[in-house]
């Protein structure tokens, strides 16, 4: 009997060992990770090399490939199913500190066939979620739910989390009252509030900052440039705004209500005047959301889509959903700019016969009704606001200049000589910068851990990435401390989830801390039937490659 | 009468070159690789949007129909609108411009006054210490980066010394009534200084060999033999008779130098903060912008094909002989 049952044991060890050896199944290719050049993106090249290295120890041939952007976007974005990893990054944007745009648009299967979910992630449980949270109007319940989304995320492993960065900003502190600067989370000290409350210390009382990319326009129906939108968000009052914690608070809107899942009442704030001093009322507000849903300003469109009807009466206006939206606060009232009916309506029946839309429309002398009042602009060298005195939450500083310096050497070099007095953009190292204020003495630092975030792109429709245990493992291989500290200085906090710490409300921390090691991913891989032949990783049994071309 | 003609068939080979220039531009750009709505990819922007991008730019059209559309609004003198500002390009590159043109003209003079003088002296004083001192410095200056040499002067006068104002052509928030007002203004010399300064010294070298060995060659010449032998002092033949005509050269390189100037502007232009012709068309090319990176060369074709009409015209005053072969 035992003597049987050694012998049987024993065949099937053999059969299995034969098999193993004969029946693997194909050799994984040699698999391609794009990255942008070391010039461009050094940290991006560098966390590119690491991971390469690591995965290499796993028995894959993994080949960095190194492309400009337009090149890579191109790849990624318009030749979707010839690719197999990518780095990429998301930036952060004050309206992003509502989680629905990212846990919707990153990886909502409706998105994978030309929307932003280019890695084709497609999990049914996943995408009812998403859409629940972005139903749900009850806060603490749609918590639940966007929570749930994080943990479906973190086991799928659809991309490779790397690092929420830091943004750091300086200023002068012999200059502006450091306890008037405001830290917003998720975005750092170059932000709305600061500017609306930063107080001057001495007889300097203008803001002078810098940013190294040039003005597109300052248009309140286009969505341009990332330094357009400071402008933009100065000038222009919105109903509501994205406070310093990441959550919508009353602006132009004194309170809103939600009188039932698809209605909300907001009533505007009493005595506000545009910039030519005409009185603004509820009739502008309706004319500004109408006229980002009438096709003029196409950039806007998806942020009002929801909208069913608008309805004025007196100073109180009532928006009426298509479909419940617990992000309609953040994604929407806090996101359309105020835009005065006499100046733009004109305007937009003029555009209205013709082939442009109002994103070419650039006003010789802007209109809003915002902290700060244009006062002129300098192709690619600088913009100037000031005060407006007569607004309810008149800023403490008389004018805001931005000067654009596209040499960061020249930007420190210019704070640390008194020439600027707010770095607000500093695409350099910032351990210099950091050093450098150490060496100054009148300059504060100060570093925000980002909403946006840097991750490897896995191709979900191509083999392997298909299969979720292979991305979880090739995730695993690396630890995302060495990532923090040898490609972004220790300026970047670990990440394995897209909405960042730094929206602690919203963040899932049972999420964090993802175990990591060579080991662990090893044991995933085996697990899932993968094995070594020769040293080289290849497919569970009887699995051939097969790539859609 | 033969003059005229001359003229006018310079004219027609001016028109043949930038329709030339015009045409490689139009190509190089729709051969580079990527996408030009790469630079709008983000999660909010729908299909349906880039679409109608697409549509407002002429860029759903097979190629041949918009070269032919490209070249029928160039002679209009239409240079599209600009992908990136959404606003004409011709507007755009007509406020830069002059920034760029006050940048290199200034120090192109400046560079060939400095070059010229020293470059006569050096001729004048061959073989002495002076030549063993001044050339190595020109040639070491001459090999300098320009923004290796920006910075460390940006580091000197602006940032230790604070002399200078580090970026831009006017102090912040400065306001001027016009663009003569705000050239005229100490400001803008002092924000002009350190630019200036960086590609003058760049630039002078060319200009100082090429006057140094035009003069030993010209001073060896029959007629100022002639004129040393008729007992004239020493300097007028050095400066009336052999400068003169040693300039000649100096001068062919000056327009050839304008355009060579236009592009060195870059670097300078973005070290300085500079808002010129040079930073724009970068910016346009990383930005996949066609229509404002096409307008931008164009402009710097146009600008280094007239200087160099305008210095075979002069040629023709300066050395009678060269009109007549």
């Amino acid at each position: 009997m035992t003597r049987m049952f050694r012998m049987a044991a024993a065949a099937m060890l053999l059969a299995g060992a034969a098999s193993s050896a004969l029946a693997a199944g194909d050799r994984i290719r040699e698999l391609k990770l794009i990255t942008r050049p070391q010039a461009a993106q050094p940290s991006e090249f560098q966390f590119a090399q690491i991971i390469a290295q690591e995965w290499r120890k796993l028995g894959l041939d993994v080949k960095v490939e190194v492309m400009p952007w337009e090149q890579m976007a191109d790849v990624v974005w318009y030749n979707r199913d010839k690719w197999d990893m990518t780095a990429w990054q998301m930036v952060g944007r004050p309206e992003r500190s509502d989680p629905d745009e990212l846990l919707y648009n990153l990886y909502h299967s409706s998105t994978s066939a030309k929307g932003y979910n280019f890695v084709g992630y497609s999990n049914p449980d996943y995408d009812r979620v998403a859409e629940a949270q972005r139903r749900e109007v009850d806060q603490e319940k749609r918590r639940a739910l966007v929570f749930r989304a994080q943990e479906i995320l973190a086991a799928d492993q659809p991309v490779m989390m790397l690092v929420h960065p830091r943004s750091t900003f300086a200023f002068d502190k012999t200059v502006w009252d450091p306890a008037s600067v405001v830290n917003q989370g998720g975005i750092g000290i170059k932000n709305f509030w600061t500017f609306v409350s930063i107080r001057p210390l001495g007889g300097q009382r203008d803001i002078v900052l810098n940013s190294s990319d040039n003005v597109q326009g300052i248009n309140p129906l286009w969505i341009s440039g990332g330094t357009d939108s400071w402008i933009t968000e100065l000038v222009w009052d919105r109903l509501l705004r994205i406070g310093p914690d990441g959550l919508p608070r009353p602006w132009a809107a004194e309170n809103w209500e939600w009188t039932s899942p698809t209605s909300i009442t907001v009533t505007l704030r009493p005595g506000q005047v545009w910039h030519d001093g005409k009185p603004l009322t509820a009739e502008d507000v309706r004319f500004s959301f109408e006229a980002a849903m009438g096709g003029e300003a196409p950039m806007y469109a998806p942020f009002v889509r929801n909208i069913a009807a608008i309805d004025v009466d007196g100073d109180r206006i009532t928006f009426t959903l298509k479909e419940p939206s617990a992000a309609f606060l953040t994604s929407t009232l806090a996101k359309i700019n105020l835009i005065p009916k006499h100046v733009w309506e004109p305007v937009l029946a003029d555009l209205a016969t013709r082939e442009e839309n109002a994103e070419s429309h650039q006003e010789k002398m802007p209109i809003g009704s915002g902290p700060f009042r244009f006062v002129s602009w300098t192709t690619n060298e600088e913009v100037v606001l000031e005060a407006n005195r007569g607004h309810w939450s008149a800023p403490a500083a008389d004018r805001w200049i931005l000067r654009i310096v596209p040499n960061a050497e020249a930007a420190l070099g210019m704070l640390r000589s008194g020439q600027i007095n707010f770095l607000a953009d500093f695409p350099g190292d910032p351990k210099v910068l950091v050093d450098a204020a150490a060496a100054d003495g009148d300059l504060e630092v100060v570093s925000t851990t980002d909403i946006g975030f840097r991750y490897v792109a896995f191709n979900n429709r191509r083999a392997p990435f298909g299969d979720p245990a292979f991305r979880r493992a090739l995730s695993s291989a690396v630890s995302r401390e060495l990532i923090v500290k040898a490609a972004f200085k220790g300026f970047a906090e670990p990440s394995n989830s897209i909405v960042s710490p730094a929206l602690p409300f919203w963040h899932d921390p049972a999420v964090d801390n993802m175990p990591t090691g060579l080991d662990l991913a090893r044991q995933i891989l085996s697990e899932a039937g993968y094995e070594l032949v020769g040293g080289k990783l290849h497919y569970p049994d009887g699995v051939r490659e097969t790539l859609a071309e | 009468m033969s003059g005229m003609r001359q003229i006018a068939g310079r004219l027609a080979q001016l028109v043949f070159v930038l329709w030339a220039v015009a045409t490689i531009l139009f190509l190089m750009f729709r051969l580079m690789p990527g996408n030009p709505l790469a630079a709008y990819i983000d999660p909010t922007f729908t299909e349906e949007q880039q679409r109608i991008l697409m549509a407002r730019f002429g860029l759903d059209r097979p190629l041949w129909e918009q070269y032919l559309i490209y070249l029928a609004n160039l002679l209009r003198g239409d240079l599209g609108d600009s992908f990136f500002y959404r606003q004409p390009v011709f507007d755009r590159i007509m406020e830069l411009l002059p920034n760029t043109l006050v940048l290199t003209f200034s120090s192109l003079i400046i560079a060939y006054g400095f070059g010229i003088v020293v470059g006569a002296w050096l001729a004048w004083a061959r073989g002495g210490l002076a030549e063993r001192i001044v050339i190595p410095v020109v040639l070491t200056t001459r090999a300098m980066p320009e923004f290796w040499l920006g910075m460390v002067l940006l580091a000197i006068f602006s940032f230790w010394l604070g002399w200078f104002p580090a970026g831009g052509t006017r102090p912040p928030g400065a306001e001027y009534d016009s663009l003569l007002a705000l050239y005229a203004s100490r400001d803008f010399l002092s924000h002009l200084a350190l630019p200036v300064l960086t590609l003058a010294i760049y630039s002078q070298g060319l200009p100082l060999l090429l006057m140094r060995s035009n003069m030993l060659e010209v001073m060896r010449e029959d007629f100022v033999t002639m004129a040393r032998i008729k007992g004239l002092p020493r300097w007028r033949v050095v400066v009336l008779h052999a400068a003169r005509n040693a300039l000649l050269p100096v001068a062919t390189s000056f327009a050839i130098a304008v355009g060579y100037q236009i592009q060195g502007n870059v670097v300078v232009e973005t070290v300085f903060s500079w808002p010129g012709l040079g930073r724009e068309l970068v910016n346009a090319v990383s930005a996949s912008d066609y229509p404002l990176a096409q307008g931008a060369f164009l402009m710097i074709a146009a600008v280094v094909v007239v200087m160099n009409l305008i210095a075979d015209l002069l040629y023709g005053i300066l050395d009678p002989r060269v009109s007549h072969a």
